[in-house]
């Protein structure tokens, strides 16, 4: 027959390796005869000649008459006979009668040691299988047809179908026989979800679903070439699987149980096959062959190619040296000699046969410039995989000398001496005591004598901000006579009692520019203010506010924040206000010289029915007096959270800006200083100050509550450079460390006096307890009575001049002082710390 | 919620860890630089890797924000280790590769990269994709700067301004809660690319301004570099702003300011030293010797310091400024000479100026670093930094004004050892003018001459040592033998005959005739000194008179010869000779003339004050 020329394309494919020999099948017309024959050929490698010997050879008639029908071989190759349990040779002929209409295919094996063409089965199709057949262990013929896989195998009996219509499908097997055969596919798009993967595992004649993507993810499906599955195994109902793809992105791709591992470009197109070359102790190979005669050779362990070549008709792997190891044979494409008598023979490690063409340096002329280097590197790889052996084997060993040793030791002690891990002690904190509040400080306030050098009281306002009221004053003080510990109180007349109770009240001191031209230009000094907590005696600390300032006049705002709820237990309350001021001509003999001055400023009417609205929030580029004092009262009222920012490597750029920009503030026109932060919620509102000290340096004051200011402060931090600092100087707010000092000390002064009152008013009690009935003054005994009692009131109010007390209560009052006194010290302790910090 | 596919999710994961590990490696500072460098070869091969995990797939649109930001970090590695065709070819790959999931028609990177770049966001804009092809263009910005392309960048500026408006308002806008949320399922970047875009921004702000200083425009340039200062920049970057301010305020001649701008530079880093030698230039210039001194011994101590541990730009040390500061336009306002040549300059300008205790010193120093380290070759560029035996003699010279003779005399000797066996038997000078017409053995001829005149000094500064020791016998010697060698060398005027040049020829300072005529006359002098002292006359008054024909100017010579004369008893002679003298501007140093040919100190052997009273003295008979 002319078919089976050698430029047939299907001649190429009729040659197989099949242990140590090659194979080649031929379908000729027996001479003489009309008969159809399949005629093979055994060829066994001499390593002496270096040549292809013929071994063996024979033929058998298929058909009996080839004038009524065609022979062709449509694929041969290797394959596990289950039957048998032995690998045959599998050759797949066709028989199409001449009309075209009906298609036999019979399978045939051949096995050592007689080589004889056996056939398997056969199986009658009304078209003709185009495209991808495969044969595989079983052995089992696998095909697809319009969308459809089909496969017919010994156990089957018929030729079956897998139960989905694939637009793209995959057929693997493991490398090491298992009766496992995978087909994996994407579903057709006819259907109503497109993308999803069919898989499904032909095993004994029938097929199983099963999970796809533990062995190849669905991208790669559509657009793998070929498989070459190393292991698969079921382990707990999971896939563990190594597969290695040739993709059409010219990609050679590892897969460990469904994920990618490792891919490698690939020099050539159009993948066709992949082989597993086992080099022995060197390692494996993957040969990857192409259409047109490519091939290629990666290292499994490396995954980098380890040699090219062109032009070559086909690929085999075996052991054709009988050495034990596998190799690879190269028929390289002659075109004027035997096919069989140009090839190659190598494992790239050592062996190497070539035989035929231009045999001078055969492999070297074929690989580009580049592969010298590949090689290089494959082989440096291969050197780091046996010494990661090494390696491993010294590990084990020292493992094993490990394990001898402590049982020898064992032995010898009679037990294991294995200590237990020592438990780690957890220290209880120190507890930082009780911050219970005392909530009510009554203070007889005396009139003072008017001095003169009054500070002059601009202005009187209040606010009202949620629940709390604000009260400030505005002053004008004259430095050449120095007022210090400056801060305002609120009396209330309730009405029934005499004497007016005062509201406890934070105080807050701050400076303002002087009214006139230089308004406009922020003073940095402004922004420093000081927090003190009323009564005013309890401060320690002068006036840095006051001290600082050498102007001849100074003006200053002193705000009073009281919670508003007390004060509102009727409908309108009449509040009087009183600023508190030491007035000291000397600078520093404040403690000794001063006299502390009252001063009435006036009274506000604070009602349950006042609404204020403040205009800053509305608009902050008006610059009236109101908006100064909302400003006043905003803060006030805010904590206030003053951050150094310092940026070592990178300049910290326009702050102000990006502040205005990103953060949407706005600047604050009657203090121009401050950005204000507006939201709809009046609990967010923020007031900013950003100074900056030099391009890597700045200073940011915060006014509003905590989380606004986290909240702003992550926002600033995702702007600011990475390696930035911001660092706490100081803050003032409920829960700052500020506070703890002067909290202290107000409950050593609170528990001092209900420590004394109880252990007075005891006294009274049983003193008291004696007689209750008037005495009658009428008689003697009357007299005498009345003059008992006379005695006793004198004895009594002795007492209390100069009482006694039990000694034990005493001692328990002491004691009880004393720890109060201990907390004080620690909190001043910590202050002066802070302090220094800073 | 959107839940990548298991394959894309682990690519993520991938993506990310790699990121981390890369950003944990920066963070930590105990790795040495080479460590560093493999730290971030491994990382780039990693992403190649993964990134044709990622593109070994049919492109979907699901996964292409993964694809680019891994085609983002690995460009980036790529870039930061200079591989820039690699990061060019990433960059193009991945946006073909997008454009094929946006139904785009395919199109080809043209050589117009800029143009293929307005295409590609044409085509993505309005769509999920352009904040990540903007990171791309981000990445393809940076490889532009530092490949010194800056006509693309100007092509390209309004788009990159936006872009950086964009990036900048995406990441504000990207603050929150949603952050934590997607982490899982982001692909991280190996840096932000609102930070790049900032960093590029400031750069080419930088770029600009170098190159429109280079270009001259003077104002353009310092606009635009005044601007940029204030934008957040890297500290180092930052410096340079500065650094090219002073440059744009040399150029036009401003040098008040142009100091403050160097100050501040230094101030913002204090490793900027080519600011620092740029104001010791402009202290020179401006004539301030002392703060130039000032300048040039804080100059040396900066460049003997350990070389800084430069900071990472913008958080990350992908980027290293060598990156940006390798580029032409940097090269020239970016110099500065090396330790050695600015001790020598700061020994000299020490000597000259009434440091000269200082700057023996210095000489010391830079002698003893030349022997322990000879390995270290002097940059050729500098112009004025001397060859190795003129150093030997200025230092010789320096030791002999400290009175330090012996040394002096050690150090001549040295050069005098060396130099002995290459000396021309005999020398032609030829006229500088008549020389520039080209001639063979040009350099030949310049280095005998060299090698001759160094000894010649050698045996000079010998004469002058003895003559301190006031051993008038050996001072005679070593000023002959500096004679005899002069009287080898012959000098060939213009279209004449050699002779020996007459007082009448003007030489230009600098020129080899000039230092022969130098020579001659201050060897003549010193000799006929000596001879003076030990009572020679005849032969004091012919060698002064030979000198003061030599090398007229000189002032020691026109004193001593009226010192001989008044010996002599022709004190007629002797008044006119001291008052020629006088008459002479007092040039004590010249600046332009080597340390060793300035006149020596003989002068100070004779009293000024006895001279003005000889002639007071000898007054009225001279007006009669």
């Amino acid at each position: 027959m002319e078919r089976l020329h050698s430029e047939d394309p299907s001649f190429q494919c009729s040659r197989i390796s099949h242990c140590g020999k090659i194979i080649s099948f031929q379908c000729k017309q027996a001479s003489g005869t009309n008969e159809g024959e399949l005629e093979f050929c055994c060829f066994l490698f001499k390593k002496e000649s270096s040549r292809l010997l013929k071994a063996a050879h024979g033929a058998a008639v298929i058909c009996k008459k080839t004038s009524s029908c065609h022979l062709d071989i449509v694929k041969c190759k290797c394959a596990a006979d289950f039957r048998k349990r032995v690998s045959s040779a599998c050759v797949l002929v066709t028989r199409r009668s001449v009309k075209g209409e009906n298609f036999k295919y019979s399978l045939f094996t051949l096995s050592s040691p007689d080589y004889r063409p056996r056939l398997c089965f056969e199986f009658k199709l009304p078209y003709e299988i185009k495209g991808d057949v495969s044969i595989l262990q079983g052995p089992t013929v696998l095909w697809r047809h319009a969308e459809n896989v089909f496969y017919k195998s010994l156990q089957a009996g018929e030729v079956r179908q897998i139960p989905a219509k694939m637009s793209h499908s995959v057929v693997a097997e493991p490398y090491s026989c298992q009766g496992q055969i995978f087909v994996l596919g994407v579903q057709s798009k006819h259907f109503q979800t497109p993308n999803k993967t069919m898989a499904y595992i032909v095993q004994n004649g029938q097929e199983f679903e099963f999970d796809g993507a533990q062995m190849l993810p669905h991208p790669y499906i559509s657009i793998t070439q070929c498989i070459l599955v190393l292991s698969a195994e079921k382990v707990d109902n999971i896939l563990k699987s190594t597969v290695v793809a040739a993709t059409s992105y010219q990609q050679l791709v590892l897969f460990l149980n469904g994920t990618v591992k490792d891919v490698c470009a690939l020099p050539f197109e159009k993948a066709e096959e992949i082989q597993l070359v086992n080099t022995g102790r060197n390692g494996c190979l993957f040969v990857v062959s192409f259409h047109q005669g490519h091939v290629c050779a990666l290292w499994k362990e490396t995954f980098q190619i380890a040699s090219q070549w062109s032009g070559v008709s086909s690929v085999h792997v075996d052991d054709f040296l009988g050495c034990g190891t596998d190799q690879m044979l190269i028929f390289k494409n002659n075109k004027e000699g035997h096919p069989l008598e140009s090839f190659l023979i190598t494992d790239l490690c050592g062996i190497s046969y070539s035989s035929g063409q231009d045999t001078e340096s055969p492999q070297r002329s074929s690989l580009p410039p580049d592969s010298n280097h590949l090689a290089l590197q494959a082989l440096e790889s291969r050197l780091q995989s046996g010494l990661t052996v090494l390696h491993g084997l010294q590990r084990e060993v020292k493992v094993k000398d490990r394990v001898l040793q402590q049982s020898v030791e064992a032995l010898a002690e009679g037990k294991a001496a294995i200590s237990p891990p020592e438990q780690e002690d957890l220290v209880a904190l120190w507890d930082s005591g009780d911050e219970s509040k005392v909530e009510h400080l009554e203070e007889k306030m005396e009139d003072m004598p008017v001095v003169s050098n009054l500070p002059h009281i601009d202005k009187l306002w209040h606010r009202i901000m949620e629940d709390h009221v604000v009260v400030g004053v505005m002053l004008m003080t004259d430095s050449s006579v120095p007022v210090a510990n400056v801060s305002l109180s609120i009396l209330t007349e309730t009405g029934q009692s005499s004497t007016p109770a005062v509201i406890q009240t934070t105080s807050q001191v701050l400076l303002l520019p002087t009214p006139g031209p230089s308004t406009s230009t922020s003073s940095s000094s402004s922004s420093s203010s000081s927090v003190s907590l009323e009564p005013a005696a309890k401060r320690k600390k002068p006036h840095d506010a006051c001290t600082a300032n050498d102007l001849s006049t100074c003006r200053m705002a002193v705000t009073a924040v009281a919670r508003l709820a007390p004060l509102l237990n009727s409908d309108c309350v009449k509040c009087r206000v009183m600023l508190h001021y030491v007035q000291r001509p000397e600078a520093f003999s404040f403690i000794t010289a001063s006299t502390p001055v009252v001063l009435q400023c006036g009274e506000v009417t604070v009602g349950i029915h006042n609404h204020f609205q403040s205009q800053l929030l509305q608009n902050p580029s008006l610059t009236t007096e109101e908006i100064e004092e909302d400003l006043l009262c905003l803060l006030t009222l805010l904590d206030r959270w003053v951050f150094h920012i310092n940026s070592p490597d990178q300049s910290l750029g326009d702050i102000d800006g990006w502040i205005q920009k990103k953060a949407g503030c706005r600047r604050v026109d009657v203090s121009p200083q401050y950005l204000l932060f507006n939201s709809s919620v009046q609990s967010s509102v923020m007031l900013l100050h950003w100074r900056q000290i030099n391009p890597f340096n700045g200073e940011l004051s915060v006014h509003s509550s905590q989380v606004q200011m986290l909240k702003f402060l992550d926002c600033l931090m995702s702007h600011l450079p990475m390696s930035c600092t911001v660092h706490p100087v100081r803050s003032t707010g409920g829960h700052g460390a500020a506070q703890i000092f002067p909290q202290t000390l107000e409950l050593e002064v609170g528990s001092l006096r209900d420590s004394l009152s109880s252990l007075f008013a005891q006294k009274e009690e049983n003193l008291n307890s004696g007689s209750n009935e008037a005495p009658e003054s009428s008689s003697v005994e009357g007299l005498q009575r009345c003059r008992e009692k006379w005695q006793q009131d004198v004895e009594r109010s002795r007492r209390r001049l100069s009482p006694l007390v039990d000694l034990g209560r005493y001692r328990q009052l002491t004691q009880r002082l004393c720890k109060v006194q201990l907390n004080g010290d620690l909190a001043a302790l910590l202050e002066t710390q802070g302090a220094l910090l800073h | 919620m959107y839940r990548p596919t298991s394959l894309l999710y682990k690519w993520i994961q991938e993506n990310n860890a790699l990121v981390q590990k890369l950003k944990r490696v920066e963070s930590s500072h105990s790795l040495s630089r080479d460590q560093n460098q493999n730290h971030l070869r491994w990382c780039s091969l990693e992403f190649d890797k993964l990134l044709s995990k990622v593109q070994g797939v049919p492109p979907l649109a699901d996964d292409t924000h993964l694809e680019l930001s891994v085609a983002y970090n690995t460009c980036l590695c790529f870039t930061a280790q200079s591989r820039f065709t690699d990061s060019v070819l990433i960059l193009s790959q991945s946006i073909q590769r997008v454009l094929q999931t946006t139904d785009e028609a395919p199109q080809s990177v043209a050589s117009d990269l800029p143009a293929f770049w307005k295409k590609v966001l044409k085509s993505v804009r309005n769509t999920t994709l352009n904040n990540f092809v903007l990171n791309l263009l981000c990445s393809q910005w940076l490889i532009w700067l530092a490949t010194c392309k800056l006509k693309a960048v100007q092509e390209f500026e309004e788009d990159l301004y936006s872009l950086t408006k964009t990036l900048c308002a995406g990441a504000e806008n990207d603050m929150g809660c949603k952050k934590v949320e997607k982490f899982l399922y982001t692909p991280l970047l190996v840096m932000e690319p609102r930070r790049l875009a900032e960093l590029l921004q400031i750069w080419t702000s930088v770029a600009q301004g170098a190159e429109r200083l280079a270009e001259g425009q003077n104002l353009e340039a310092l606009s635009g570099l005044q601007k940029a200062s204030s934008l957040p920049a890297p500290r180092i970057l930052l410096a340079y702003i500065h650094h090219l301010c002073g440059c744009c305020f040399v150029q036009m001649n401003c040098p008040q300011m142009a100091l403050q701008c160097y100050k501040k530079a230094l101030e913002t880093d204090y490793s900027c030293v080519c600011a620092l030698y740029q104001s010791v230039l402009i202290y020179r210039q401006l004539g301030n010797t002392q703060a130039e001194i000032q300048a040039l011994c804080l100059l040396y101590s900066t460049l003997m310091l350990p070389p800084p541990v430069v900071p990472p730009l913008a958080d990350a040390q992908l980027l290293s400024p060598s990156l940006l500061l390798h580029s032409q336009s940097f090269d020239t306002l970016h110099f500065v000479p090396s330790a050695l040549s600015v001790l020598h300059t700061l020994a000299l300008k020490c000597v000259l100026h009434n440091r000269l205790a200082e700057g023996v010193d210095h000489y010391l120093d830079l002698l003893a670093t030349l022997q322990s380290e000879d390995q270290q070759p002097i940059n050729s560029k500098v112009p004025d930094y001397p060859r190795l035996p003129e150093l030997y003699l200025e230092a010789g010279a320096a030791l002999l004004m400290a009175c330090r003779p012996a040394d002096c005399m050690a150090l001549c000797n040295e050069v005098i050892n060396t130099t002995l066996e290459l000396l021309p038997q005999r020398l032609v000078l030829e006229d500088p003018e008549k020389r520039s017409h080209g001639e063979d053995n040009d350099d030949n001829g310049e280095d005998k001459a060299a090698v001759l005149f160094w000894t010649g000094t050698a045996y000079l500064l010998q004469g002058h040592c003895y003559s301190q020791l006031k051993d008038w016998k050996q001072a005679v010697t070593h000023y002959t033998r500096c004679i005899n060698l002069l009287v080898k060398v012959c000098v060939k005027t213009k279209g004449s005959q050699p002779q020996v040049p007459g007082p009448g020829v003007v030489v230009k300072p600098g020129t080899h005739v000039c230092v022969l005529q130098r020579l001659k006359g201050l060897s003549l002098v010193g000799r006929g000194v000596s001879f003076t002292l030990t009572d020679h006359l005849q032969e004091a008054l012919r060698d002064l008179q030979l000198s003061l024909h030599a090398f007229p100017e000189c002032v020691v010579a026109g004193l001593w010869c009226g010192e001989v004369l008044w010996k002599l008893g022709r004190r007629r002679e002797a008044a006119a000779c001291w008052e020629k003298t006088w008459s002479y501007s007092t040039q004590s140093t010249v600046d332009d003339l080597p340390l060793y040919l300035q006149e020596p100190q003989l002068g100070s052997l004779l009293d000024s004050t006895e001279i003005r009273k000889r002639i007071q003295e000898l007054g009225p008979t001279r007006s009669t």
